[in-house]
């Protein structure tokens, strides 16, 4: 069998993301991803399928020439839990929005790490609504100035990553999608692992949420860091509280990886 | 026809008994009818069943009794004002026996029911070899010396024909849809428990196979996403849900719609709005089911309205939400899924459910553009030069998100050429159905049926027009059928006569006589023929 290229990942569709958005990246890196994943066969093309939310991450869906479902605005994780109710040979890539997973579907969320349902979740967290022009989301920090809260966003951020541990996720990791090279591995490390697997990607819209120096300024990357220690993970995860303050350390890499039983192996699905 | 009423506080096996009772009336000849009523409780309250029998087929209960079995006070003191002259109430206290075989024999408080369930046997004359034979199938043999003790204290009152056993068996609404579903090809249940549609997912869980799963999700979103999602990777999928279930499952039936993917749901209706009486019967969601989901996108509405066509039914919802890749509500209610009915068949469907997968290749387009609306489908995990993409979006035929004008027209038309495709073939199995010949027609639909046609034989001159598929609307034979009419009755459970709005869009015959109840109960025949001679 010929190697699976980059190039037959994608498709012809225009792309519709700001110029320079940091979805591109995103796109990039999956596309990478697969395509290694694929020709080390680690996973076949045809159990490949992509599932989106709906906003900007969600347009991801034109442009990877893959199975897929384009659901609903925070139904993307119930649809990749049913994929794996039907048929647990398939290898759910889901991919949703902060505000999506977060905010319209968050009990999907909790329910999908309770189950350690046998998929990956790729939240991209640009910590705002943006295709709808700019709203708080759940991850956006406190005082952000958007169209429906003039006055400054009133609550703290939820962290994705401690909810996702608490939930019982066995996979959980961050990264920044302006790193490439770090996400597509992290992206391979996440699709391999047998359980429900969060993947938070930073990834700061350049139109209504623009913290791309400020990230950069206060990522480090873990390192020797033990990922089968659900405390050393939650710690490492609740080291960042979402603020812009200048005194933040933002964690990025594998958390935690721990092997469970899976949502289909404890129904006794083939 | 005489009729049984069984009372208690719930938690007494008052359901438990009417069960064993209408099995033995079986076995000695005698159809019947169960109806449940029980609250919203799991202990105490006021929990009843009414169980009508006769040697002719009965498919409704009546309100009034010949006999009253009253497992507490409460039973006695509601009911005994709608005791049939000659009937007797059989009061648990006149019984101290009871008691004191509980005690003797070391049984749970429970087993009360079966010694009341012996009582009731004498009390209306059935042999007691008859009783006792039930008893030890459906309760064990622990439970035959307290039963046999109930029948000895017993007086024996009314005279039944203790005949031949029929040649048939006694199954409720809920447990044929799930056997239904099951002799469809359902691979995957998915659900989230809600009164009345609940014993749907009980009956299917407990059937469970290799091939055969039942899962419990956390809400009613999340299980007709999945339903979806178990659809569209090529299993057979269903949920069951209630009114208000329904309600939060809208979002995604619009998807179903667009998507092009196969989405079956029971919706077994209960007392609205909102929370209203959960335990309770309604017909007050027709139009919601007609209408639910943003947009326009074809669907299949079929009301059965007994078991026999529940089985059918159900059956041809499948095989068309299959073949034309789009929503099928069966809908049912609290008094058809839950009341027990002796029959004697199942109606085979007119179709066989199939899932309808094709073998693609790589030029494979999801919504491929056709004459009839019906594109072929292929699943994912099939072949890696297949790609099989859904989407929410207006699409091409690839599947790919389009914003274009004559694009969202020629998908728009397509989709609604499934409409028409499917409208050929609905009259092709039987949309309605027609009982009696009189030139008076009694118009309705879903678990009406019952009632109706007990009354039916009461009401000269009148005959009865059932809509089965309410989707598409068999508009041209109801036409005929009404035009003819002498005088149209429109019979419904809720409030307003939803039927008779949708005959009037339809048809444009305004219905103006209407029998409606709504006080959270089923019709009695006798209601019907009231309300009929007076509409």
């Amino acid at each position: 069998m010929p190697e699976l290229t980059v190039n037959e990942l994608s498709t012809k569709e225009p792309i519709t993301w700001c110029p320079g958005c940091t979805n591109f990246a995103i796109l990039t890196a999956t596309k990478q991803a697969i395509a290694e994943l694929v020709n080390e066969k680690a996973v076949e093309r045809k159990n490949i399928v992509q599932v989106t939310g709906i906003g900007c991450h969600a347009k991801i869906f034109d442009y990877l020439n893959i199975n897929g479902f384009y659901s609903l605005h925070g139904r993307a994780i119930p649809i990749g839990v049913g994929l794996r109710i039907a048929n647990p040979k398939l290898k759910p890539i889901v991919f949703a929005g902060d505000g999506d997973a977060l905010a319209e579907g968050v009990s999907h969320y909790i329910y999908a790490c309770r189950h350690n349902t046998d998929m990956t979740m790729v939240i991209h967290d640009n910590q705002v609504f943006a295709l709808t022009t700019g709203q708080a989301t759940p991850t956006t920090e406190r005082g952000f100035k958007g169209k429906t809260t003039p006055q400054g966003n009133y609550e703290n951020p939820i962290n994705p990553l401690t909810l996702a541990l608490s939930s019982g996720a066995t996979f959980v990791a961050r990264t920044y999608a302006l790193d490439i090279q770090k996400t597509k591995e992290i992206l391979k490390e996440a699709v391999k692992h047998e359980g429900a697997s969060v993947v938070e990607v930073m990834q700061p819209c350049l139109t209504f949420h623009d913290t791309r120096d400020f990230i950069k300024q206060h990522l480090y990357w873990v390192e020797g860091n033990n990922k089968q220690s659900f405390e050393e993970a939650y710690k490492i995860a609740a080291e960042w509280d979402y603020s812009l303050d200048p005194k933040s350390k933002i964690a990025m890499g594998i958390f935690y990886q721990v092997k469970k039983p899976t949502f289909a192996e404890k129904l006794g699905i083939k | 026809m005489k009729s049984i009423l069984i009372g208690g506080q719930a938690g007494q096996g008052v359901e438990k008994a009417s069960e064993i009772v209408t099995e033995a009336l079986r076995r000695i000849g005698y159809y019947s009818f169960n109806y449940r009523d029980y609250q919203s409780l799991i202990r105490g309250g006021h929990n009843f069943n009414v169980i009508s029998f006769s040697k002719e087929k009965v498919f409704s209960n009546e309100w009034e009794y010949d006999v009253i079995l009253a497992l507490n006070d409460e039973t006695a003191e509601k009911h005994k004002s709608h005791l049939k002259s000659g009937g007797i109430v059989i009061l648990y206290k006149d019984y101290p026996q009871a008691d004191e075989a509980i005690k003797e024999l070391n049984l749970p408080p429970i087993s009360k029911n079966s010694f009341f369930v012996g009582v009731l046997a004498k009390t209306i004359g059935m042999k007691k070899e008859v009783i006792l034979s039930v008893v030890k199938e459906s309760l064990g043999e622990k439970q035959l010396e307290i039963a046999s003790r109930g029948y000895d204290a017993a007086e024996t009152v009314f005279s039944i024909d203790n005949g031949k056993e029929l040649n048939a068996f006694i199954i409720s609404g809920s447990q044929t849809l799930g056997k239904a579903a099951i002799d469809a090809g359902l691979e995957r249940f998915i659900g989230y428990p809600m009164t009345p549609a609940t014993p749907v997912f009980h009956y299917i869980a407990a059937h469970q196979n290799e091939k055969l799963k039942a899962v419990q999700m956390e809400n009613e979103i999340a299980v007709v996403h999945g339903v979806i999602a178990a659809s569209y990777a090529g299993k057979m999928a269903m949920a069951a849900t209630s009114s208000g279930g329904l309600a939060l499952m809208g979002e995604a039936c619009s998807l179903a719609g667009i998507s092009e993917t196969p989405l079956v749901i029971n919706l077994a209706q209960r007392t609205g709005p909102a929370t209203g009486l959960p335990t309770y019967t309604a017909q007050a969601d027709l139009k919601m089911a007609l209408n639910i989901g943003h947009g326009e996108f074809p669907r299949i509405v079929v009301a059965p309205g007994l078991p026999d066509e529940i089985y059918e039914l159900t059956q041809e919802a499948f095989y068309l939400a299959y073949k034309y890749r789009t929503l099928a509500i069966i809908l049912t209610d609290k008094h058809v899924a839950e009341s027990q009915f002796t029959i004697e068949e199942f109606v085979k469907p007119k179709r066989k459910p199939e899932k309808f997968i094709i073998k693609a290749d790589k030029n494979y387009a999801h919504y491929k553009i056709t004459e009839d609306g019906l594109s072929p489908r292929a699943i994912p995990g099939e072949d890696d030069n297949v790609v099989v993409k859904a989407t929410s979006y207006e699409h091409d035929e690839y599947s790919n998100t389009t914003e274009d004008p004559e694009m969202t027209v020629k998908m728009n038309d397509k989709r609604m050429r499934k409409m028409k495709t499917l409208e050929k073939e609905v009259m092709q199995l039987e949309p309605v159905k027609m009982y009696g010949n009189g030139s008076k027609v009694i118009v309705g639909w879903g678990s009406t049926k019952g009632a109706i046609l007990d009354a039916l034989r009461e009401l000269d001159g009148y005959s009865y027009l059932q809509i089965r598929y309410l989707s598409p609307f068999p508009s041209k034979v109801v036409k005929e059928v009404l035009e003819k009419a002498d005088e149209i009755v429109d019979v419904e459970n809720n409030v307003t006569g939803q039927l008779a709005d949708i005959i009037a869009e339809k048809t444009g015959i305004i219905v103006k006589k209407k029998v409606l109840k709504y006080d959270a109960r089923p019709f009695s025949a006798k209601e019907i023929v009231e309300g009929v001679k007076h509409a």
